[in-house]
């Protein structure tokens, strides 16, 4: 018998051919099976791979948490400017505010799953509701706000090229979709202003920690939310642009979100301004030792550099002066920062509220102080679920065009609708 | 399609939502105030600061009955200062409060009032989110970071544990024993009275530092000993209303 032998030359290897985008994608998939490996450990082993403990039972996972639910704010507020206050040439930065978004809040169940002890009972704050709870009301917030991202964003699948090849009658059903974008936008507004203000509220009910217990937190955690979504669609959306021929912008668009960005900023910043002077009027033990860990304690750069002077005043500054937002460097710098600043945010609350913990001994409240240092397994884990959101945005760019502001052609539902929506200020 | 017609709907929705958020939280509330003056028994701990000696077997029957986990403690007894020459200490078991943070804020229903005023955990229901944790201001749960495997070293060689092992990922807390409770009363037995119906704690102090009973019950032996005695509960600026007392240790107490 003749065992016909393949020719050694098919066997060569070509390696492709190194570009930007395989380096990135190989840096992102080192990352991601780092991440991966990380969550397989702790879904194996348990929590004791992390450095929680009974007192700071929260940490970095939950920061990153908040901070994808805040990044995806774009979606909401952007949709609404397009379909409710009939702002139409936004719908290109929408569109990619959506997919952020719905990146987000994959991330964001991704990190919970992890975070959680029972990951197999996720289920159960559908079946067993306590509507006194806010994180109940938070969970199902962002279950039923993530359908509504998901046909949001089906429009947006439905321009992958081999989807169009192979399944035209399916990538048709899917774009049509876009004719429920007006009530999608509504049913965002109404899911995203509950929830993204109850995440901070879920701190500001509690009683225990006097640091928490205001009802500033909620609203200065829709606020910052909407600010950083869009900072965070305009920066995606202006390095896209600058590293690929995939994606293109119009620059005047982005020019004028990075302005509306700039007064949210200020309406955030004035808010956190009298929030914090507030607690300042009076002794409150564990309130005013939680401030003292904000402005002069362990938190204190990330409080007056990370938060208020890079994360707030500076891209206020670079934002509404018009010289500076029209240069491309210095806006994305200040969009950058503007994440950046949310993002300190986020862990600057969880924090600041755990590491002091009142004693529930009699007589004088006793004031005590915990310890957190995020352990590898953790930066690990978190790492890999930020890679994962690079890699969802970056095929995203390439093979769904999600920052592409040349489209011109909307679709004829769509052109109806916003015909009969008079367009304030044209 | 109009603009107008969106706004409208905009603000039907938004009603529409607050109703189904509000309704089921005033039944709730209404239902709450009914737990408030139950009909039924209302179990108390009435603990002793004047008898207490700090010697911890109430924490070590608690580990034993209850199969505990070394770094966990669901009673933990703290020395708070002196009254003469007396040491002081603070025994803390779960509060078992009667507008309990932990109950409000679980997501799943995993914390809930039983009918005799117990705040009862489902560790089959808890999925491990810890937001109980950080709303007691007691400190009297704890999460089950690992699994607890082989033998408990506080259980003796004789007698075994009553109660199940929780797994790993779920919080828990002291039950002021509450299977010791209803088998109790189901043999006919009377909680604080009966040493097979009561708190293992309760029995296991030496001195008597502990006492059990059913404030409803004016003639319990908590309801005597908070008629005829000051008492205090823990934290009660938080309006948690805890279902455990203290007498405090004072000089004449100890003389």
């Amino acid at each position: 018998m003749k065992i016909k032998l393949p020719k050694i030359r098919s066997l060569k290897i070509r390696l492709p051919q190194f570009t930007l985008w395989t380096g990135w994608i190989l840096g992102l998939a080192i990352f991601l099976t780092a991440g991966a490996t990380a969550g397989v450990m702790v879904l194996w082993k348990g929590l004791s791979l992390t450095n929680l403990t009974d007192l700071v039972p929260w940490g970095l996972w939950i920061t990153i948490d908040l901070s994808s639910i805040a990044i995806s704010a774009g979606a909401f507020s952007l949709c609404a400017v397009v379909y409710l206050l009939g702002l139409k040439r936004f719908e290109p930065v929408a569109r990619t505010a959506t997919f952020i978004g719905l990146i987000g809040y994959t991330m964001a169940v991704l990190t919970l799953l992890l975070d959680i002890g029972r990951p197999d009972r996720f289920w159960h704050s559908m079946i067993y509701w306590n509507e006194h709870s806010l994180l109940w009301e938070v969970t199902m917030c962002v279950t039923l706000y993530l359908g509504v991202l998901i046909l949001e964003a089906l429009p947006i699948f439905a321009r992958f090229e081999w989807l169009r090849s192979h399944l035209p009658k399916l990538a048709e059903k899917m774009s049509q979709a876009h004719r429920l974008a007006p009530y999608l936008a509504i049913a965002g507004l109404v899911l995203s202003m509950l929830h993204q203000s109850s995440l901070g509220a879920l701190y500001g009910v509690l009683k225990a920690r006097p640091l928490w217990y205001r009802p500033d937190i909620s609203v200065l955690f829709i606020i910052s939310a909407i600010a950083a979504g869009m900072a965070l669609t305009v920066l995606a959306s202006m390095v896209s642009a600058r590293l690929t021929k995939n994606a293109n912008v119009d620059n005047n668009l982005l020019d004028r979100v990075a302005y509306i960005i700039g007064w949210v900023l200020v309406v955030y910043l004035y808010f956190r301004f009298w929030d914090a002077l507030a607690m300042t009027y009076t002794y409150e033990p564990g309130r005013t030792e939680g401030l003292q860990l904000l402005t002069g304690g362990v938190l204190s750069f990330n409080f007056w550099i990370g938060e208020i002077l890079l994360g707030a005043v500076v891209p206020i500054l670079l934002l509404l002066n018009k010289k500076t937002r029209s240069l491309p460097l210095w806006r994305m710098l200040a969009m950058i920062l503007v994440v950046g600043g949310v993002v300190a945010y986020r862990w600057d609350t969880n924090l600041s509220g755990l590491l002091i913990y009142l004693s529930y001994l009699p007589g004088e409240p006793a004031m005590a102080y915990a310890a957190y240092h995020p352990s590898l397994i953790e930066f690990l884990a978190g790492g890999g679920i930020v890679s994962y959101g690079l890699l969802a945005f970056s095929l995203g760019v390439r093979y769904l065009k999600v920052v592409d502001h040349n489209v011109v052609k909307v679709h004829e539902v769509e052109a109806k609708v916003i015909e009969a929506i008079p367009v304030p200020g044209d | 399609m109009s603009n107008k017609i969106n706004r409208r709907d905009f603000i039907k929705l938004t009603v529409a939502g607050v109703a189904v958020l509000a309704v089921p939280q005033i039944i709730r509330q209404a239902q709450a105030l009914d737990t408030l003056t139950p009909n039924g028994r209302q179990w108390a701990m009435v603990i002793d600061q004047s008898k207490c000696t700090g010697c911890g077997y109430c924490t070590l029957a608690c580990r034993a009955h209850n199969d505990i986990p070394p770094e966990i403690s669901w009673n933990v007894v703290t020395k708070t200062g002196t009254v003469g020459a007396q040491d002081v200490y603070i025994a803390r078991p779960c509060m078992q409060c009667a507008h309990a943070p932990c109950v409000d804020v679980c997501p799943v229903k995993a914390s809930t009032y039983r009918p005799d005023g117990i705040v009862q955990m489902d560790y089959d229901r808890c999925i491990g989110c810890r937001y109980c944790e950080i709303a007691c201001p007691y400190g009297a749960r704890s999460f089950n970071w690992k699994q607890f495997d082989g033998p408990n070293p506080s259980v003796p060689q004789w007698g075994q544990p009553e109660v199940a092992r929780r797994p790993r990922g779920v919080v828990e807390k002291c039950s002021f024993c509450y299977q010791r409770i209803d088998r109790g009363l189901a043999l006919g037995f009377k909680p604080g009275i009966d040493e097979d119906a009561t708190p293992a704690c309760v029995v296991a102090c030496p001195v008597g530092a502990r006492q059990f009973g059913d404030l409803n019950d004016p003639e319990s032996n908590v309801s005597k000993l908070l008629k005829g005695r000051t008492s205090y509960r823990l934290r009660e600026d938080l309006g948690t209303l805890p279902h455990v007392y203290y007498l405090p240790a004072t000089e004449e107490a100890h003389s």
